[in-house]
């Protein structure tokens, strides 16, 4: 009820004063034509107009003064405050009483009145502000309509803090303000936020937006300079602004997150449409290159040894671009998609025996050693994946490695791991640190006339961190390279 | 033999691989004219392009598995295991992924048409591989000439495996037909059977020469190795 300024005030005493005034005025001509407890029951009457229009403290006074004025004028002897029978105070005693408690009764329904209208105004705000809010579509014209509800309301200043991709509070400026917040309101509205109960400190009121799923950002109510204390504002009215702007921002959050997601679906159609052509483009003229130098070779009269040596050759390069073409969409799609995992429980020899069965015609100069022991678990791997792993790994053996030397494959559990080694005894690995190695493009010896351009590597670490596991490559002290992966070992299924 | 391929380079050192082995060949470019030649001309062997231009090749396979049980090898530049399964499932006996060579189209076709040949001339009820004897009659293999003992389940994987010698046969469809249809999910029973049948079988388990695995699509088993 604080909203009466001082003039007010001033204004509303002076006009109990009146009306009490014209009473004694218009029960002064009467005065012998009627009784005077008949004139006394005129001031009531101010009293009461001034509890109903102008509030409880003019109506205390009006009842005062009109005891004061009916003894002065009415009661005898008159202009003086001297009661010459003493049943007249009995007669102030009532008017008094009457008047106290007609004022009480008239100031408190006025209350009450101006308690409903206000309850009504700010339903009709609240309303309001709910629609507006049903609306928003930027975390922007959220704060504006937040700070228009809350200057209506309460006559506060409000600051929106919403958290940023790293979960720190960042303030949310409406479209149509420019001013800074407060830098202490800062503070407490972090505190709020990590807390997740309101905060009340300097005249700052800070409530957590708790929207149905998390805390949404914090909600800061200032008073403006020289005006009331933020305090002022009802508890429970509080709680329905912040919990409107918590579900008005979780929507905008979804709002985001569904736009979100549509995006990456199709740029994932779009991804895997623009690969799968570029596959097909490729991959065409390739085929026709190694089946025509085929032809050619099977199409009497038989070549001279030289030419047969020839196009044998142009058959095995364009092979090779074609296992090319395959890394570089694999790592293609690894980069811009993600490694996408299709897990299963998979007994590793059998992805050994794929991937030896798959790069049989490169290691047939090789010396195969396996040992891989009949009791090993089931891994939860993708297969098809970790075929090409191992195949790139073997391609890698038998690519620096000269025709005759051993490539060994084995397979122990190691604790929480499975641990798998593809060794050769080569020249071993160039001087280049580990992480260098598995990166892209990244060739053991740049000048080397042999074929690839270092993806194969970059791709077998792609596909093993996706697995969660760990690719090591070492030296071997006997002479040769090692490269061991480890996969945790998962619960297979019965 | 029916060719159908949209790339006319393709089809032409296609068709003049299996001429040098005798055949006579005819060619089609898209699934139209595939279709007609493969019912006018009713071919042992159908080589199928997956990527036509009018249609899917999948979908002339579906109809032609309507009314023929011919063999069809299909032919994909598309690298995705789930189109080779699609393709498998879809009737097709076995595939090739684009790029290859000649020696290997030639070898698979003559796989294939192996088995039509056994088909026909009422197949011996024993059939070898490798040092392994199956007699589908008595229900018994021999390793070597000693007799193995498999599993009523291994036994079962093994005999659609030699029933189907030199097709792809997927995990789907293995396992439909070992386990039953509430089974087709459960790959692991299949992988776990398949490693032991191969520690029975092969002489190599971690490198096996017959019973082959296509990594995410199924198994194969590879009489005659393959490698002529």
């Amino acid at each position: 009820m604080a909203d009466d300024g001082a003039t007010r005030s001033w204004r509303h005493y002076a006009a109990a004063l009146a009306a009490v005034g014209t009473v004694a005025v218009v029960g002064a001509p009467l005065l012998g034509h009627l009784d005077l407890a008949n004139i006394a029951m005129l001031f009531p009457l101010a009293v009461l107009f001034a509890a109903v229009r102008l509030g409880r403290g003019p109506a205390v006074m009006a009842a005062f003064v009109s005891v004061v004025l009916f003894d002065v004028f009415f009661v005898p002897p008159h202009f003086t405050l001297v009661v010459s029978d003493l049943q007249y105070l009995l007669t102030f005693a009532v008017l008094l009483v009457v008047a106290l408690i007609t004022a009480e009764l008239a100031a408190g329904l006025r209350r009450q009145r101006d308690m409903a209208e206000q309850r009504e105004q700010q339903a009709q705000a609240l309303c309001g502000m709910a629609r507006d809010l049903s609306a928003a579509l930027t975390v922007e014209r959220i704060a504006a309509i937040a700070a228009h509800f809350a200057s209506d309301a309460f006559g506060l200043r409000t600051v929106l803090y919403v958290p940023d991709d790293a979960g720190r509070l960042r303030v949310v400026r409406p479209d149509d303000s420019e001013a800074e917040p407060p830098p202490a309101a800062t503070a407490v509205a972090e505190r709020a936020f990590e807390l997740g109960v309101a905060a009340n400190e300097g005249g700052v009121v800070c409530v957590p937006l708790k929207g149905p799923v998390q805390v949404r950002g914090v909600v800061a109510l200032v008073e403006p300079l020289g005006g009331e204390s933020a305090s002022g504002a009802s508890e429970p009215l509080l709680d329905t602004i912040s919990h409107l702007l918590a579900v008005a921002l979780e929507r905008l959050h979804y709002v985001t997150v569904a736009q979100h997601t549509e995006l990456q679906i199709a740029s994932e159609r779009l991804r895997n449409s623009l690969l799968a052509a570029l596959s097909h483009d490729l991959r065409t003229p390739l085929t026709a290159i190694a089946g025509l130098a085929d032809t050619l070779a099977l199409t009497p009269p038989p070549l001279a040894p030289a030419h047969a040596e020839f196009v044998a050759a142009i058959r095995d390069e364009a092979l090779r671009t074609g296992a090319l073409v395959n890394n570089l969409l694999d790592m293609a799609r690894f980069q811009s998609g993600g490694v996408r995992l299709r897990l299963d429980w998979h007994p590793l020899e059998e992805i050994v025996g794929a991937a030896l069965q798959a790069r049989a015609a490169m290691l047939g100069a090789h010396q195969l050693v396996l040992d891989l022991p009949g009791d090993l678990p089931l891994v939860e791997i993708d297969g098809v994946l970790m075929e090409r792993v191992l195949c790139n790994l073997l391609e890698n053996a038998a690519k620096y490695t000269p025709p005759g030397s051993r490539i060994e494959v084995r397979g122990r559990v190691c604790g929480e791991a499975l641990e798998l080694s593809v060794c050769d005894s080569g020249p071993g690995l160039p001087d280049l640190r580990p992480e260098e190695l598995f990166r892209k493009f990244a060739r053991g010896r740049p000048e080397s006339g042999e074929m690839g351009v270092g993806l194969g590597l970059a791709i077998v670490e792609a596909i093993i961190s996706a697995h969660g596991g760990s690719v090591h490559a070492t030296n071997r002290d006997g002479g040769g390279a090692c490269f061991t992966i480890r996969l945790p070992l998962g619960e297979p299924p019965a | 033999m029916v060719i159908v391929e949209d790339e006319p380079r393709i089809r032409r050192f296609i068709r003049a691989a299996l001429e040098s082995t005798g055949c006579q060949v005819y060619e089609a470019e898209d699934c139209a004219r595939g279709a007609i030649e493969v019912g006018s001309r009713k071919p042992d062997l159908v080589i199928l392009d997956l990527g036509l231009p009018d249609r899917d090749g999948i979908e002339l396979l579906r109809g032609l598995r309507e009314w023929s049980a011919m063999p069809v090898l299909v032919l994909s530049a598309r690298s995705d295991e789930a189109d080779k399964v699609a393709a498998l499932d879809a009737g097709a006996d076995d595939y090739l992924t684009k790029p290859f060579g000649v020696a290997e189209l030639l070898a698979r076709v003559r796989a294939l048409l192996r088995r039509t040949a056994l088909a026909r001339a009422a197949a011996s009820p024993v059939v070898r591989f490798g040092a392994v004897e199956v007699d589908l009659a008595a229900r018994s293999v021999r390793r070597d000439g000693e007799p193995v003992h498999l599993t009523p389940i291994e036994y079962k994987l093994l005999s659609h495996l030699v029933a189907n010698a030199g097709r792809v046969l997927t995990h789907r469809r293995l396992l439909a037909e070992v386990w039953g249809p509430h089974h087709v999910e459960h790959t692991h029973y299949l992988r776990i059977h398949m490693a032991s049948l191969r520690r029975k079988l092969e002489p190599s388990p971690a490198f096996p020469a017959h019973l082959l695995t296509e990594t995410g699509v199924g198994y194969r088993l590879m009489v005659d190795n393959g490698q002529e």
